[in-house]
């Protein structure tokens, strides 16, 4: 597995420091500026390549044509954006992920059709929202091509769904609970599961379909004592 | 026509010059107020400071009404992300790009946007040039 990391910076230099941990993936990470690619070569040496990711004859030049995975993760949206379409457009990089780090961007990246969207205020949020002990709903990925959003929810008591089946509690359509995890652990579910307050739901959902989802696993307005 | 153009550049300030004088309404926009030097005193047009790929300075020029988006500012990835979003979110008709590298520039090209590449057109023009002087 080859992968390809644009962008040096804390974000790049992390992920490059876990990819090249696993034993199967050959990592380059790509570097604009000359003197951080040179502290960062010192470190982790051969895979650090200074160059600008988003020009073509440059991606060439790393083995583009070869990659299986490229990552853009700069501080300017507009490399990431273009690095992006240069990865998949000229390159046919199976699966491509770019950064956004001003969150207005976020919509135009789903809409040019990057496969997924790491949003660092997304992420934060999620961070802070996982946090807070009435938290439902985290959106944990998005696939923004086939408009779907990997979520986990918490099923709270007094909601619609608890102590029903996954079949009784009639998910919205398209919506797909890959994991359900209780007090005995994560389960592969099926029809019959049951679903228990505070069991912990990893879904796949189709865009729109989060608000009913939410609703259905919420409990109504606290009732105050 | 409503013409916002990004970046004050020679080109970029060229263009409003002219468009304005065609009777066009022209909003330029630059990060660098300096920039603004390069047009007339009596230029007709707006004049804003700020980033061309920023929503909120976008909306200001006023991209929900335009009819053109001109992208020339210096850097090739803020022109497109610039553009993309004037024709992707905005819906402006008519977006014409600069991009310097001629690959990025017939990649985009064939993505949609109408873009141009001033390097294509320097080799080409230098290159009729020398050779038209070489045979004489």
């Amino acid at each position: 597995m080859y992968i390809i990391v644009v962008g040096g910076g804390n974000v790049g230099y992390g992920l490059a420091l876990e990819l090249q941990r696993l034993p199967d993936y050959e990592v380059t990470i790509v570097e604009l500026n000359s003197r951080r690619a040179a502290s960062l070569r010192e470190e982790l040496g051969e895979m650090v390549v200074h160059g600008d990711g988003s020009e073509i004859a440059f991606l060439e030049g790393v083995g583009a044509s070869r990659a299986d995975l490229l990552i853009a993760v700069t501080a300017d949206d507009g490399a990431n954006l273009v690095t992006s379409q240069v990865a998949h457009h000229w390159f046919k990089v199976p699966r491509v992920i770019a950064r956004v780090n001003d969150p207005h961007n976020e919509a135009l990246f789903s809409r040019m059709g990057v496969d997924s969207i790491v949003s660092a205020s997304g992420a934060v949020m999620a961070q802070i929202e996982a946090t807070l002990p009435e938290h439902t709903l985290i959106p944990l990925m998005a696939l923004e091509s086939a408009g779907l959003r990997i979520v986990s929810m918490r099923v709270q008591s007094g909601s619609t769904v608890a102590g029903q089946t996954l079949k009784e509690a009639q998910f919205p359509a398209g919506v797909l609970i890959t994991i359900v995890i209780g007090a005995e652990g994560a389960a592969t579910p099926d029809g019959t599961t049951v679903l228990q307050p505070g069991d912990e739901i990893v879904a796949v959902v189709p865009r729109g379909a989060e608000e009913t989802l939410r609703d259905m696993v919420t409990a109504g307005p606290a009732v105050e004592d | 026509m409503r013409v916002i153009i990004m970046g004050c550049g020679r080109v970029g300030a060229g263009l409003a010059q002219r468009l304005v004088t065609e009777g066009h309404a022209v909003t330029v926009l630059d990060t660098d107020s300096f920039a603004f030097r390069r047009l007339l005193p009596e230029f007709k047009g707006r004049r804003l400071q700020g980033s061309g790929t920023d929503d909120r300075l976008l909306i200001e020029a006023g991209v929900e009404q335009a009819d053109v988006f001109v992208a020339v500012a210096s850097g090739d990835n803020r022109n497109i992300l610039a553009s993309e979003k004037a024709k992707e979110i905005y819906g402006v008709k008519t977006v014409v790009t600069r991009v310097k590298d001629p690959l990025r520039a017939q990649l985009f090209n064939s993505l949609g946007l109408r873009t141009f590449s001033p390097t294509s057109v320097g080799i080409e023009l230098a290159h009729d040039a020398l050779v038209d002087e070489a045979g004489r």
